[in-house]
């Protein structure tokens, strides 16, 4: 029904060239649900009114297809055909979207006389029933808009945009400004709306629940181009591209229990980019990203991502990893076949009670120990040696107890250049100022006296500070943290896992946090694997295993940490 | 919180006789402090200040004004006669204030309404044009142009005016409201003399104020047309038409209106100079001969005039607003 090839919109400003939408493409099938999401500016709203021809200030190029007929080419009086009979839009809710100074009945009613040339009598009555469809009392048609609350605004809306019975929708932000009862109202009428009257919709929501509830298809967009594609369910729980994982990651309905982390950094100034617009805050960016934007590409069937690297690159993928030990003959079988993967920028929780086969898998992925069988890959390439442990940019893992990982006869110095020692990193400067780098991120003193003195003397928090500076200092890739706060008390606890997510926030760099304790994972993690007697029993996106939707043996696990 | 509308209505009437109050005092305070005697000057000519009278004359005058009294009895008195309705005995004119005030003042709102009718009109005309055509040729046209017409003084432009329509072409009368004795000639003749005579004041008047409500006019227009509201007019596919006058022009007159009932009582006074260049016979002339010859009640009497135009004018822009606007106070009422 609705085609859009090549869109591009560009403002003026100063004299500058401004582009607020390009290259967008898409189609919608009648009767099709889209939603749109991205951080504001982005574009959203420059899509909704170049579809309906509503950017006087802007160069339009490319074809807006509507029924195969082209609205960007059309006179503004043949547009004025088109719009609400049969492209209709709920603006975003706010005090001025209705004129202040007309009644709503008028407002209401008048697209029907201009439209449908109802005489006032019958457009009074069809407002009437719109207005009862939307659940809003008719007597208010009355009313000033100033008269009625954000809800009923909101309901008044979209009883005014169906009122021509429109074949497309465009609604944008419907459930900002309403409480949370109100939202659900919302949404719950726009469902039941369009069942029965079978328009298109295409959603334009920050509110991702919203865009979860009423969509089937999902585009993201980024500096005015869309930039992810595909199946909205689908994009939600395993996002391709970095910038829809933080959108996702920011948004609290998904995560209840986790800390909130928006995307680093701003978006960039329009039209001042020329590589891929994400670069600057990309968790994954190479040389070849800042050369130029990312076309759409197909990422298996009906998924596109623009990015030069087909979207979050996986860190880490450990396939069928077997291991046996002996206890005398007696074969004590700890990982029973795990496949586990890491993305970029990720925080991947591995859980399980003690004995469930965790640490043992962390030992194999550093290669303390050897697999049976099984292979892990990092960075796709197969991990044979201990070399992915032994460079910079690699992996690094942290363990439980700092007092047996960092020897407590070195001083603070020599225990986080130790690393740094064995790789022989550059000069012996180099090296000291990555040891103060590191310290600092981990908000540890620099001074002389400190760095010589020796770790038995410091506290369990303190020498654990250390330890993971020590991680630090080789820019890890993946940091593999194993219950890495178990052995400190609450307060330490939460001081270091807040300071250490909020460098892997800063930094891009993943994690795999590996625990017992559920509370802790659920505030931490983007994605969950339930480990549990050396088989990974569940895996999904967090906000999906601790809402308890995936049937498995381990909801009794999450039963448990939610009583 | 919201007050009943009538409770609001009396509130404001109180506020606005309270002003009155104040205003009639300072008006009886000021003539007062003001240099010089009304006897010196009432057989001279302005300006000239000659002494006809001898001691006791003027002691008589005073005796007859009542300016012997001290002052408070004299305040008393004019407060007393003022509720009464008379406005006191103009010592220069040696007529009845009110008679003579009554006499001139249609001349004034003659000027007055007529400039505010047209600098309205063709204001909100051009400044529509310029706010839907912003940034276009039109618009680029009119806008330093109105500025500038907005900027010449009123007496500059009326002297011109005068010098060369009246004085070099002879295209208008140089003075007066109207020729003497013409009164006879019949109703249309009467009229066309009239309009020829006020033609040059209203136009001085008009073209000094179209300025500022064509830049009010497109100032308004042009916030309007930004707004959500008119955007969602225009994704309705309302006619231009309709989105122009029901949408937009509907909000603008909002400020455009409640600036017209304001300046209102202000051009009242605000034709002085006009009245003056052209010597129209209207209250401006009139203050000024009044000013000039010391006469206190003619003063006093044009000062209260002019502050009741004010206050009313504001009065009277207080409720339209009300009235334009739904979102102010009395609509509270229009829920069903």
């Amino acid at each position: 029904m609705l085609t859009i090839e090549n869109f591009s919109a560009t403002y003026r400003q100063n004299g500058r060239p401004l582009p607020g939408a390009t290259n967008i493409a898409f189609s919608l099938a009648a009767g099709e649900n889209l939603g749109i999401i991205g951080e504001s500016g982005c574009g959203k709203t420059t899509l909704a009114l170049g579809i309906m021809g509503l950017l006087p200030e802007a160069t339009i190029s490319g074809r807006v297809l509507l029924n195969g007929r082209e609205l960007t080419t059309m006179t503004e009086r043949e547009l004025r055909r088109i719009r609400w009979r049969q492209i209709a839009m709920v603006f975003q809710n706010s005090l001025e979207v209705l004129n202040p100074v007309i009644t709503l009945g008028e407002q209401l009613t008048e697209p029907l006389t201009t439209h449908l040339e109802l005489t006032a009598g019958e457009a009074k009555e069809r407002v009437t029933e719109m207005l009862a469809a939307t659940g809003l009392d008719p007597k208010w048609m009355t009313a000033f808009p100033h008269q009625i609350s954000g809800g009923m605004r909101q309901r008044a809306l979209i009883a005014m945009a169906l009122a021509c019975r429109p074949e497309l929708l465009i609604i944008d932000e419907p459930t900002t400004s309403l409480d949370p009862e109100n939202r659900r109202l919302v949404l719950d009428l726009l469902e039941d709306l369009q069942s029965s009257m079978g328009f298109a919709m295409i959603l334009i929501s920050h509110n991702l629940p919203a865009i979860r509830l009423l969509t089937g298809r999902l585009l993201t967009m980024y500096g005015g181009r869309i930039i992810e594609e595909g199946n909205t369910s689908e994009v939600l729980r395993h996002p391709l591209h970095p910038y829809t994982r933080g959108l996702i990651n920011a948004a609290p309905e998904f995560f209840p229990y986790k800390d909130l982390w928006g995307i680093p950094g701003d978006p960039p100034e329009p039209g001042l980019i020329t590589g891929c617009g994400f670069t600057p805050r990309c968790c994954q960016a190479g040389a070849a990203c800042t050369q130029e934007p990312p076309e759409l590409s197909e990422q298996g069937k009906g998924r596109w991502v623009a990015c030069h690297k087909g979207g979050i690159e996986t860190v880490l993928s450990a396939e069928g990893l077997v291991k046996n030990y002996f206890l005398g003959k007696e074969k004590i079988k700890a990982l029973k076949g795990v496949d586990l993967h890491v993305r970029r920028g990720e925080v991947v929780a591995l859980v399980g009670k003690s004995g469930s086969g965790k640490s043992t898998f962390a030992q194999v992925l550093s290669r303390a120990i050897a697999a049976d069988s099984g292979m892990v890959r990092f960075l796709g390439k197969p991990v044979y040696t201990r070399q992915a442990t032994a460079m910079i940019g690699g992996i690094q893992l942290v363990f439980q107890d700092p007092g047996e990982a960092v020897s407590h006869r070195l001083t603070v110095r020599d225990a986080v250049r130790e690393p740094l020692d064995i790789i022989s990193f550059k000069g012996k400067n180099e090296r000291e100022q990555k040891i103060k780098e590191a310290l600092t991120a981990m908000h540890l003193p620099t001074s002389e006296a400190f760095l010589r003195s020796t770790c038995h003397g410091l506290s369990g928090g303190q020498r654990q500070r250390v330890a993971i500076a020590r991680a630090l200092v080789m820019e890890p890739t993946l940091l593999v943290a194993d219950e890495i706060t178990a052995m400190l008390d609450p307060s330490t606890q939460a001081v270091i896992l807040r300071e250490l997510k909020g460098l892997q926030h800063q930094r891009g760099f993943s994690m795999l946090f590996i625990s017992h304790n559920l509370h802790l994972a659920r505030k931490i993690a983007d994605r969950v694997y339930v480990l549990d007697e050396g088989y990974i029993v569940e895996e999904g996106a967090a906000f999906e295993v601790f809402a308890g939707q995936i049937d498995s043996p381990s909801r009794q696990m999450v039963a448990i940490i939610k009583n | 919180m919201e007050m009943k509308a009538t409770e609001q209505n009396r509130r404001r009437f109180f506020d606005y006789l309270f002003t009155l109050f104040i205003v009639v005092s300072l008006n009886f305070a000021l003539p007062r402090l003001m240099p010089g005697d009304p006897f010196l000057y009432l057989s001279g000519d302005h300006g000239e200040e000659i002494a006809r009278f001898s001691t006791d004359q003027i002691d008589a005058y005073r005796h007859q004004y009542g300016l012997d009294k001290p002052w408070p009895a004299q305040y008393a008195a004019s407060l007393f006669a003022l509720l009464r309705g008379d406005l006191g005995y103009s010592i220069y004119y040696n007529k009845e204030v009110s008679t003579i005030l009554l006499n001139r003042l249609p001349w004034t709102l003659l000027l007055v309404l007529s400039a505010v009718f047209f600098s309205t009109v063709i204001g909100c005309l051009l400044g529509s044009l310029s706010a839907s055509f912003r940034g276009k040729a039109l618009d680029r046209l009119l806008y330093p142009l109105m500025i500038a017409v907005a900027e010449i003084p009123a007496f500059l432009l009326g002297l011109m005016l005068l010098f060369f329509l009246a004085a070099g072409l002879r295209l208008f009368p140089l003075s007066g409201a109207m020729t003497h004795f013409a009164g006879t000639a019949g109703f249309w003749h009467t009229f066309v003399d009239i309009a020829h005579h006020a033609f040059l004041p209203v136009l001085t008047l008009t073209m000094v104020r179209t300025g500022a409500m064509y830049l009010l006019a497109r100032n308004a227009m042009t916030t309007v047309l930004a707004r959500d509201y008119v955007r969602t007019a225009r994704a309705k596919g309302l006619s231009t038409a309709r989105i122009l006058a029901r949408h937009s022009l509907r909000n603008a007159m909002v400020p455009i209106v409640t600036r017209v009932f304001l300046s209102l009582g202000g051009l009242v006074g605000g034709a002085i100079l006009v009245e003056n260049v052209f010597a129209y016979p209207g209250l401006g002339r009139l203050m000024r001969e009044s000013v000039l010859v010391h006469d206190y009640p003619m003063i006093q009497g044009i000062f209260l005039l002019v502050t009741g135009a004010v206050l009313s004018a504001n009065f009277l822009a207080d409720c339209i607003y009300r009235r334009l606007d739904p979102r102010i106070g009395l609509s509270t009422e229009v829920q069903p």
